[in-house]
């Protein structure tokens, strides 16, 4: 192995790094940008939906209802309707996606047989919407339940009943449930995988498009020199980008750091040493740029922000593609990064995480290597 | 006459094109391949379902109420209880490993407390790495929570004084989903992958494809022909317009086959709304390839407004949850209005009555891009 | 080492790609300090042989030793040793004409205290002084090439193989770039080159005529011009041109005739009895004969008499 040439190999990538502006701006502006739309925009925090409430009961009871409703920051009232029909367009065109309906008569079947029920439609064509806004608008007619029953109490005379179980819930490493702190740390690894193995997938790819490759292997340098100057300026580009993204998170956007930074970056090395071997070996097996982008596309890209468990909890999926997130990289990756910014778990209960992502470099690195041949045929 | 000619070298490169794209076995598999795999993937992994939180309890009470207690959770369909421990130390180490989500601690006076008429509390820890589990983890204790005082309330009162507990109010409410009574989240995902894997073929094809020409260098010798500059752009596009909506179909196609979602709108009102949307994918795809010399700036690029023009699409997390500016920059994503269209048509059966603002967003949307990029197109080299 | 000594030999050596053989049986050697030219049409199979000679191309059976060293055996060992240019430009077109040379020099280990020396060079070399700054592909086509051999040689290797490395260049460039070459050869450096330029060959010490995957005649350009030739040539100026060329080849005598700018080569087997013979075919067809002599072949008649040859007895050998 010789390091002159692996030097050569390095600067000569570096310089055509440099020469493209476009793509070295994107490098490094898009994991910021990346963490300031998914950090702002994906919000998982469900609040301010859209309510339209019906009333045709009319009575102060209804309206006292129907205020807890307003009162809350987890529904927006936006309409207030006076005919079914209205209220099915409200639906219809997405106005509202719960609409609380109080039917005629209510209070004068509170009073008489003691027993009135109110109706929450929901738009359910959002499920998970839907699903948070049941338990929101379930909450606030409970609690609407138990005042009525202490006030009739009072007026009976007899000592108000207190509630029965009060659930004392602490929430574990997010406390204000931010939805940020949950994301961010996902971002961080999707930001990579992207930059990462997209921009080494066209590395091989365009030097055999464009013919220089030939050349290139008639050259007394080494395929593992080849591998080694092509990968070396992406992996500190990686680096930079990661470091700057966890900076970010942490200055920016508040997400709480409570575990070791050397962790952090260990397998942040890890990390990158698969996405790019994984970029490096698509360039090797794709002919042309177009198919090695589809490629980085679907494997790195897809699974990172699918099945990693940064948006879309693992454990919900069917249990066939939660065997196949054992084989990817993004997963063990995420799940390091919470612990480490959310949870400060300590080392040892991370041991599996970690095992089976240096695992997966080993075998990525020696893929690679193993693929490309200095031969044209 | 004029015409008749720009017709014939339309079809000529029309017919470059479709060879170009369809002769190689590679290329014809990235237009089937990518589109099914994505589709499959995201049909599945996408959900935000919240079944089976995984419970563990630490019941240090054991009477028959707590017991009443855990039997709740235990038979809810929400809750699955994954195991009893013995000591406190073991719920947190559980949860930090990530071994449960939920962990219930019940102390030692729980009934005596209830007894009492004092209340009882129970501890509960709920793992919220995951916000939204965390959320709609909360809200189901809430719900079970209350059951089981109202159960508890109705026994004990129609044991100690039966006329009383007969004339108590209570106020219900009912909770009727409309349109996926089960909750489904595959249902509200599907339909909406159908516009992200649209808009993420066709774009980066088209961009690509003009790119490659550009890099390879015979876009200089397609110049140097009589073509003009539309005529070049339509040759270039209709292709990927095609393949656009044959994937489009494809995918539709598996969303209800495979996937069983319902379809209750009309076919029409889908097609028209998804052909708009492809003009406007293939008019980002052509700017794209106005600003990009190689193919690697045409994906880099391409990702970079992927991913935002996805998240800021109302694909997985709602629109009015974002931020008020967030929210008004989704209006210039055309993914957010065949979003509308797709869920809309899919699951509450509407028309064009209901759909026109959208579809005609996307028309501007088409037509916008689409003129921009002609006109930045220049016929000679740069 | 002797100036006899074997750069280059290669023996029974063949290349199928599938049902097609690129290459079929060839073998040659090449001295040291000789231009050694590979002489044939599109698609002989010339590209190939050197992409093998040069461990690009693993062979389907026979053997290959450069500088000794058995290329199927060793692809690696061998690199060091050679330079090669590559029928299709393949330098970076995005770097400046200095990071291009120092990429390769650093690629091929020269020596950091060589270093600067070689750089002037090869920049000298290929009149590319002052323009070491510019970028690579606002270069011409002619100093391309003059740029791709001063990086295949920086490391002054004892061997340098050039796959047509003349091919879109202007007649000045190509004199001079041939220039070039015997510069090299001059310090003792083997040079092995294919070409499609028939006048090109003259300038080889020796070489070899390969159709078809085949070699069809080896040599130096004067035994080739007097050995293998069939025939003689004449050369006759005749009026109009097509309808000439017509009558000329179904003349009685005549081997093969062909046009060679504005006046036609004739090969023939007797130029004496032919003369008179084919006189009388043009005035029979009355064709005005304005010149009509025996001239020396050219290597191009060499070869066009050699491949016509082989068309017109299919089963024969060459």
């Amino acid at each position: 192995m010789n390091l002159r040439r692996v030097l050569a190999m390095a600067r000569k990538e570096v310089i055509q790094i440099r020469r493209d502006p476009r793509s070295l701006m994107v490098i490094f502006a898009m994991p910021i940008f990346q963490l300031f739309i998914f950090g702002y925009g994906v919000n998982l925090d469900i609040k301010h939906i859209p309510l339209c409430v019906y009333d045709r009961d009319g009575t102060q009871t209804s309206q006292d209802l129907l205020k807890q409703f307003q009162a809350t920051e987890y529904f927006d009232i936006t309409q207030v309707v006076e005919s079914y029909r209205d209220l099915v367009r409200n639906i219809d065109h997405g106005t509202c996606r719960v609409a609380v309906v109080v039917p005629p008569r209510f209070t004068e079947h509170l009073n008489s047989d003691g027993k009135a029920s109110a109706q929450a439609l929901l738009d359910a064509s959002d499920s998970n919407t839907a699903n948070i806004g049941m338990g929101y608008a379930l909450g606030i007619a409970l609690a609407y339940a138990a005042r009525v029953q202490v006030d009739w109490q009072q007026r009976q005379g007899l000592p108000p009943s207190v509630p029965v179980v009060t659930f004392q819930s602490r929430t574990w490493f997010n406390e204000d449930l931010e939805s940020m702190a949950n994301i961010v740390p996902g971002v961080v690894a999707l930001v990579m995988a992207v930059v990462g193995a997209f921009l080494t997938s066209l590395t091989i790819a365009r030097e055999w498009e464009r013919g220089t490759m030939e050349q290139l292997i008639s050259t007394p340098v080494s395929k593992l020199e080849i591998e080694i100057g092509k990968l070396v300026p992406y992996f500190f580009i990686g680096i930079t980008d990661t470091a700057l993204c966890a900076w970010a998170a942490v200055r920016w956007f508040d997400v709480p750091f409570r575990g070791s930074w050397t962790v952090m970056f260990g397998c942040s090395v890890l990390f990158l040493i698969v996405v790019l071997s994984l970029g490096y070996l698509i360039s090797v097996v794709a002919k042309s740029q177009l198919a090695a982008s589809q490629a980085a596309l679907l494997t790195t890209f897809l699974p990172a922000f699918l099945l990693s468990g940064f948006i879309f909890p693992i454990d919900q999926m069917p249990t066939v593609v939660q065997w196949i997130t054992r084989v990817l990289p993004a997963r063990y990756y995420v799940a390091i990064l919470r612990n480490v910014f959310l949870k400060g778990t300590p080392v040892r209960l991370m041991t599996g995480d970690v095992t089976a992502l240096a695992l997966i470099a080993a075998i990525s690195i020696t893929l690679a290597t193993r693929a490309f041949q200095k031969r044209l045929g | 006459m004029k015409f008749l000619a720009a017709l014939t070298r339309i079809r000529h490169m029309l017919r470059k094109e479709f060879i170009q794209t369809l002769r190689d076995p590679r290329t014809r598999f990235l237009l089937i391949g990518p589109p099914l795999i994505q589709m499959l993937v995201f049909g599945y992994a996408a959900t935000l379902d919240v079944k089976n939180v995984t419970l563990a309890v630490l019941d240090l009470d054991n009477t028959q109420e707590s017991r009443e207690l855990v039997g709740h959770f235990s038979g809810s369909r929400y809750f699955h209880l994954q195991k009893y421990v013995e000591r406190r130390e073991d719920l947190r180490e559980g949860i930090d490993r990530g071994g449960f989500l939920v962990a219930l601690e019940i102390d030692s006076g729980f009934a005596r407390r209830l007894r009492n008429g004092q209340g009882a509390t129970v501890q509960v820890l709920v793992d919220c790495a995951n916000s939204n589990t965390g959320l709609v983890a909360l809200g189901y204790l809430n719900q079970i929570g209350a059951q089981f005082a109202r159960d508890y309330q109705l026994d004990l009162a129609q044991r100690v004084a039966p006329q009383i507990a007969f004339s108590m109010p209570r106020v219900d409410l009912e909770t009727r989903p409309w349109f996926n009574e089960g909750l489904e989240s595959r249902w509200y995902f599907v339909p909406a992958v159908i516009g992200n894997v649209t808009m993420i073929m066709v774009m980066m094809l088209t961009a690509f494809a003009v790119v490659r020409e550009r890099e390879i260098g015979t876009l200089e010798q397609i110049m140097v022909t009589p073509i003009r500059r539309w005529e070049f752009i339509v040759g270039k596009t209709v292709p990927f317009f095609l393949i656009g909506c044959f994937d489009a179909g494809i995918i539709a196609l598996v969303g209800t086959l495979w996937f069983e979602v319902p379809f209750r709108g009309e076919l029409g009102v889908l097609a028209l709304g998804l052909v708009v949307f492809i003009f406007a994918a293939l008019g980002i795809g052509l700017l794209l390839s106005t600003i990009s010399s190689t193919q690697q700036q045409a994906m880099i690029t391409s990702m970079f407004f992927i991913m935002p023009m996805i998240t800021l699409s109302g694909f997985a997390t709602p629109i009015p949850s974002m931020p008020p500016f967030f929210q008004k920059l989704t209006f210039i994503n055309p993914m957010r209005y065949i979003m509308v269209v797709l869920r809309s048509v899919y699951l509450k059966g509407v028309g064009l009555d209901i759909l026109w603002p959208q579809i005609a967003a996307l028309a501007a949307f088409a037509v916008v891009l689409l003129g921009f990029s002609v006109l930045r197109f220049h016929k000679s080299l740069e | 080492m002797s100036a006899n000594e074997i750069s280059v030999a290669v023996e029974n050596l063949t290349k199928r790609f599938g049902s097609f053989v690129a290459v079929n049986n060839v073998s040659f050697e090449a001295h040291r300090g000789e231009i050694f030219g590979f002489l044939g049409p599109n698609g002989a199979g010339k590209s190939t042989t050197i992409r093998i000679l040069c461990g690009l191309l693993t062979p389907t059976s026979g053997k290959a030793r450069v500088a000794g060293i058995d290329v199927a055996a060793e692809p690696e060992a061998v690199r060091q040793q050679i330079g090669y240019m590559s029928q299709k430009f393949s330098l970076y077109n995005d770097l400046k004409v200095i990071e291009n040379l120092r990429f390769f020099a650093g690629l091929y280990n020269v020596p950091s205290a060589d270093l600067s020396g070689r750089l002037e060079w090869a920049l000298r070399m290929a009149g590319l002084e002052g323009r070491d700054q510019s970028y690579t592909r606002e270069l011409a086509v002619g100093w391309k090439q003059r740029l791709a051999l001063g990086c295949a040689v920086l490391h002054r290797p004892p061997i340098v193989f050039l796959d047509e490395p003349t091919s879109g260049v202007d007649p000045i460039s190509r004199r001079q770039f041939w220039e070039l070459i015997q510069e090299m050869v001059a310090e003792g450096i083997t040079v092995f080159v294919t070409t499609h330029y028939m006048d090109e060959a003259e300038y080889c010490n020796r070489l070899v005529l390969i159709d078809r995957g085949r070699i069809v005649a080896m040599g130096t350009p004067t035994e080739l011009k007097t050995r293998s030739m069939r025939g003689q040539i004449l050369l006759v100026d005749c009026e109009p041109l097509g309808p000439a060329l017509e009558a000329l080849q179904h003349a009685p005598g005549v081997l093969d005739a062909a046009v060679f700018g504005n006046s036609l080569h004739a090969v023939v087997a007797d130029p004496a009895a032919a003369i008179p013979q084919i006189k009388q075919a043009m005035a029979a067809q009355g064709l005005r004969l304005s010149r009509i002599e025996p001239i020396p072949p050219s290597l191009e008649d060499v070869f066009v008499g050699l491949t016509a040859g082989r068309e017109i007895k299919p089963g024969g050998t060459a």
